[in-house]
């Protein structure tokens, strides 16, 4: 990819946009895990945050245009949320509600929203990725007479040591499908280090190498900067839009909570432990300094330096927010169980 | 109008009669559409009609990403051992999509795969294994012994908005049989009465029906009436037809070429052991592929395997007019 | 580097004409139903086969796919056992129950054969692993070809194998084909050694009907593997002389030369070069050709004495039994 590729740079209004979705889904996040101090029992199973992905989520969707479409893993509060899908139905569906987005029915690891082009999730590591390769092919084919739909698939640096993923990016080559790749990679797996698992990272090499064995594009990106995700993504997204087919984006993340909350049987309080780097491999200078670091208030900080915004209109944004994601709270703790019966519903089309 | 064509042939037939209808159809799998002559490629071209790498988890996935985004694909995966490469797929994936999205998607596939091929194919290509298809909610399995069923119950699937593995029977591939010409559609939950008879019921898939009816002329010389059925798909089950023949007959044999508890047959005892209990004259008689994976050599391979001999058996020993030989 | 030399050719040559006339003798069989089932040959394999195979011990491990006849010959399978194998009959190989596709040797440190494309290279792994941890020499080695590469099995293990730096031999024969189609259908990348360049594979292409670069190349990596390092790729560029399997009727084929195949023969190959660097003469050449079509037919011989196997035995064989030995 050279520099002459580069996609358009953002305004400000854009520039406040992101910075706002990136406000609302660290908010949202934050509300979900205090769920399980404030009401206790709410949440069941097993639900994954994506504070500290911010500003790779967002400056990624904010690549896309209407009509494109995206699939990622359970981690996938984020996406709606910039999406612009309701946060009360969001929270409710995690709420295990009959408001929620998905009536109650998938829960944290399986939102959907298809009028905004989010086709869904999977919750086994990996197995999204042939499925947003599916989508794109689709989106080939129904789209010869015109510009294709351009399709997103996230994914963490976990599943590319998966099958699902080598014969997805093979494919997606050799068919030029109009598909980004998009790895957020945080160095974990659960609680296995990336260096652990995976034969590039013992190297030393960024995991974008693997773009290599597909004869595609692979770069590696500060996920923590949402101008250059956008940027970079942005890119990838007029190459596959235009034909020459799909990249594959590693975007360095780092997530601020543990995987997900505790695994636990019914009877024991779930909760958000500690994240790995403390609780497992005893470095808590490197989760400290993941703090420090913080995508939002470093996008903040950058916004109110450049003059974009004031120190204020943050503030104020902020305080919209907190009350927009108090109210999902409120609506998914009023909104009622959906009736036992329910059950037998959606299982045939 | 109705002619005589092979059992594979009618199954093409359906595909491509649905290709030209909806042009939401895809095709696609591994040696397929390599030329312009393929037949495939020239109706419909190289968009609907691909050949992939040998990437079945890429296949069965991508399906379902092409059903989520409108279209309805069908893969060629030959065997049904490949599809086990990308269970999660299968099972964890296509099925469940709908449900967990409360009803938002739909995912409307056909897996087609050959099974059974008990011809020296040996261990890993010839199993009978619907039976780890059958009970997934979501998931639909079509099992057709005749080229007709074998047309009706892939146009059915193809038209099926959920996903469907299409089980075809490797052994019947050049079986000729009457198949109507233009569209044609063989509803699923809906079993064939293929021979009616009062005396025992005799209830068998895919392969094994074929046996079953010459057992049963074989019994009719002995003056043994028997009905055999063929269910023609496995989800949905058609037990209300199966229950209603045990009613009248009051004896049923159960043939399945798959092992004892992966098979059709062991489900059916269960509900008609449930449900028809008190019909029953006598215990019922399964006969099933043998514990073993199918042997290499010949003498070994037919001696897992059901077969007249053992149907006709069956059949005595729940009549109670022979001893129950080993 | 190893060199082939006077003393080493010979041997090699013996061996290929070995597999050479088991194959041709095979596909006779095939033709006129002696060999039934689904049956690869080795035809234009055979200096990929020798080449590794001579420089292996009996207790070095190695796997093969289901192309296996030419690799079980090189490490020292006896013909008649392997020749019964293919006919069925209880003093084959595996008795009779495996067949071409799943052969077994442990003896010679044939380790099993699989049906399913790619299906043993996790295997070669574990073995691999073993070995370290045994603190063993035993060097594993396993085939494969180009399709292969596209599963994603492969690059699951090409990772765990760089990660853990497995001293395991990956073999890949890269005969530009998948089946029935062509590499260029199934992925960009034509060369398979580009493809685990990624995962910094140590790695060699070669000619795989250059028998003394094949010999040369592989002594390299097998030295690397003997001190417990890796893991290694030799991609082998061959050319597959008959079809995928036999009774494919090659129609993708139809512009490969018979010049192109006497190029890339490589018994002619290095029957030439032996000839040329005066290690043999064409009479000793002949003899060996001719030696080898006998004792195919005292295998085959073998193979039709031996009786097929009692059903009974499989019952014996699904489950191993606390302190059984097979």
């Amino acid at each position: 990819m050279t520099d002459s590729e580069q996609a358009p740079g953002l305004d400000g209004e854009q520039l406040v946009w992101i910075f706002t979705q990136m406000l609302r889904i660290r908010e949202f996040e934050e509300r979900v895990k205090r769920s399980f101090e404030e009401s206790p029992g709410v949440i069941r199973g097993h639900t994954h945050l994506a504070d500290g992905a911010e500003a790779s989520i967002v400056g990624s969707l904010a690549a896309l245009r209407p009509g494109d479409q995206l699939m990622t893993t359970y981690r996938c509060h984020g996406y709606p949320i910039a999406l612009g899908t309701d946060p009360n139905a969001i929270m409710a569906e995690i709420y295990g509600r009959k408001d929620g987005l998905c009536g109650g029915y998938g829960g944290s690891m399986h939102l959907v929203d298809t009028e905004r082009g989010f086709l869904g999730t999977s919750g086994i590591v990996g197995q999204g990725i042939p499925q947003a390769t599916g989508v794109a092919y689709a989106a080939q084919i129904r789209n010869r007479t015109r510009s294709p739909q351009v399709v997103l698939c996230f994914f963490g640096d976990g599943a590319s040591k998966q099958g699902a993923f080598s014969e997805s990016l093979n494919v997606a080559s050799l068919w030029k499908l109009p598909i980004v790749y998009v790895m957020e990679n945080n160095s974990y797996n659960v609680v296995t280090r990336v260096e652990q698992e995976d034969a590039n990272a013992a190297a030393g090499e960024p995991l974008a190498v693997k773009a290599k064995a597909f004869s595609m594009p692979g770069v590696t990106v500060d996920g923590g900067d949402p101008v250059a995700v956008h940027q970079r993504v942005a890119t990838a997204v007029a190459r596959a839009r235009s034909g020459d087919g799909p990249t594959l984006v590693e975007s360095k993340v780092y997530r601020l909570s543990a995987h997900g909350n505790i695994i636990a049987p019914p009877g024991v309080p779930l909760h958000f432990p500690e994240h790995e780097a403390i609780e497992v491999f005893g470095a808590p200078e490197e989760y400290e300094a993941a703090k420090r670091g913080d995508p939002v208030p470093r996008f903040r900080a950058r916004l109110v330096t450049e003059g974009i915004i004031s120190a204020d209109e943050a503030d104020r944004i902020a305080g919209e927010v907190r009350a927009e994601m108090q109210s999902a709270v409120d609506f998914a703790l009023d909104s009622p169980h959906p009736e036992a019966e329910a059950a037998l519903n959606y299982v045939y089309a | 109008m109705a002619r005589e064509i092979p059992y594979i042939a009618a199954i093409n037939e359906a595909i491509h009669l649905e290709m030209a209808r909806d042009d939401t159809v895809l095709y696609f799998g591994q040696n397929l559409a390599t030329t312009e002559n393929d037949e495939f490629v020239k109706a419909f071209g190289h968009d609907r009609v691909r050949v992939t790498p040998i990437s079945e988890t890429a296949e069965i996935g991508m399906a379902v990403g092409a059903a989520l985004a409108g279209l309805r694909p069908v893969v060629e995966l030959y065997m049904a051992e490949f599809m086990l490469v990308a269970m999660d797929q299968v099972v964890n994936e296509a099925p469940r999509f709908r449900y967990m999205s409360g009803g938002k998607v739909k995912v409307p596939l056909v897996l087609k795969a050959g099974y059974g091929f008990t011809a020296g194919w040996a261990g890993q290509h010839t199993g009978s294994i619907y039976g780890m298809f059958m009970g997934v909610p979501g998931l639909k399995v079509a099992l057709p012994a005749t080229a007709a069923d074998a047309k009706g119950l892939m146009a059915t699937a193809i038209r099926d908005d959920n996903p469907v593995c299409f089980f075809h029977h490797y052994l019947l591939t050049l079986e000729p049989g009457e198949v109507p010409e233009g569209e044609y559609l063989v509803p699923f939950g809906q079993a064939d009465i293929r021979r009616a008879g009062g005396d025992v019921t005799i209830v068998a898939t895919g392969w094994m029906v074929g046996k079953a009816l010459a057992a049963a002329e074989a019994l009719a010389s002995e003056g043994i009436d028997a009905e055999v059925i063929d269910p023609r798909t496995l989800e949905p089950l058609d037990i209300a037809t199966i229950l209603t023949s045990v009613e009248k007959t009051g004896r049923l044999v159960l043939v399945d070429q798959a092992t004892r508890h992966a098979s059709a047959s062991a489900v059916i005892a269960a509900e008609v052991a449930e449900h028809g209990f008190s019909a029953l004259k006598a215990p019922i008689a399964q006969v099933t592929g043998l514990d073993a994976t199918v042997p290499y050599s010949e003498p070994m391979e037919a001696y897992v395997l059901p077969d007249e001999a053992k149907i006709a058996g069956a059949v005595h020993q729940v009549l109670g007019s022979a001893p129950v030989t080993a | 580097m190893a060199q082939l030399d006077s003393g080493v050719a010979p041997a090699l040559l013996r061996t290929m004409w070995r597999i050479r006339r088991f194959e041709e003798r095979v596909a006779q069989l095939k033709r006129t139903m002696q060999v039934h089932g689904l049956v690869h040959l080795s035809i234009g394999g055979e200096g990929v086969a020798a080449a590794v195979c001579h420089q292996l011990r009996d207790d070095d491990a190695m796997y093969s796919g289901h192309r296996a006849h030419g690799h079980a010959i090189a490490k020292g399978a006896p013909l008649g056992p392997l020749m019964a194998e293919l006919m069925g009959r209880v003093d084959g190989l595996c008795h009779g129950l495996g067949g071409s596709m799943h052969v077994v040797d442990v003896e010679h440190g044939l380790f099993g054969a699989t049906g399913v494309v790619g299906g043993n290279i996790p295997l070669a792994l574990g073995t691999a692993l073993a070995a370290r941890m045994r603190g063993s020499d035993q060097a594993t080695v396993v085939f494969f070809g180009d399709g292969a590469v596209q599963a994603g099995h492969f690059s699951e293990s090409v990772n765990l194998a760089a990660l853990w730096e497995l001293p395991v031999i990956l073999v890949c024969e890269n005969n530009g084909f998948a089946e029935f189609t062509p590499r260029s259908a199934h992925t960009s990348i034509e060369l398979v050694s580009d493809v685990v360049s990624v995962y910094g594979f140590r790695r060699q292409t070669v000619d795989g009907s250059d028998v003394p670069a094949l010999w040369a190349a592989f002594a390299e990596i097998l030295d690397t593997a003997r001190e417990g390092r890796g893991p290694m790729l030799l991609e082998c560029l061959t050319h597959r002389r008959r079809g995928h399997y036999e009774g494919d009727a090659e129609a993708y084929r139809d512009q490969l030369a018979e010049e192109e195949w006497r190029r890339r023969d490589p018994v002619a190959r290095l029957q030439a070069d032996a000839i040329a660097a005066g290690w043999l003469d064409e009479a000793a050449v002949a003899a060996m050709a001719e030696e080898a079509a006998d004792e195919v037919e005292v295998a085959v011989a073998f193979a039709r004495a031996s009786p097929f196997p009692e059903p009974e035995l499989m019952e014996e064989l699904v489950y191993a039994k606390a302190g059984s030995e097979e």
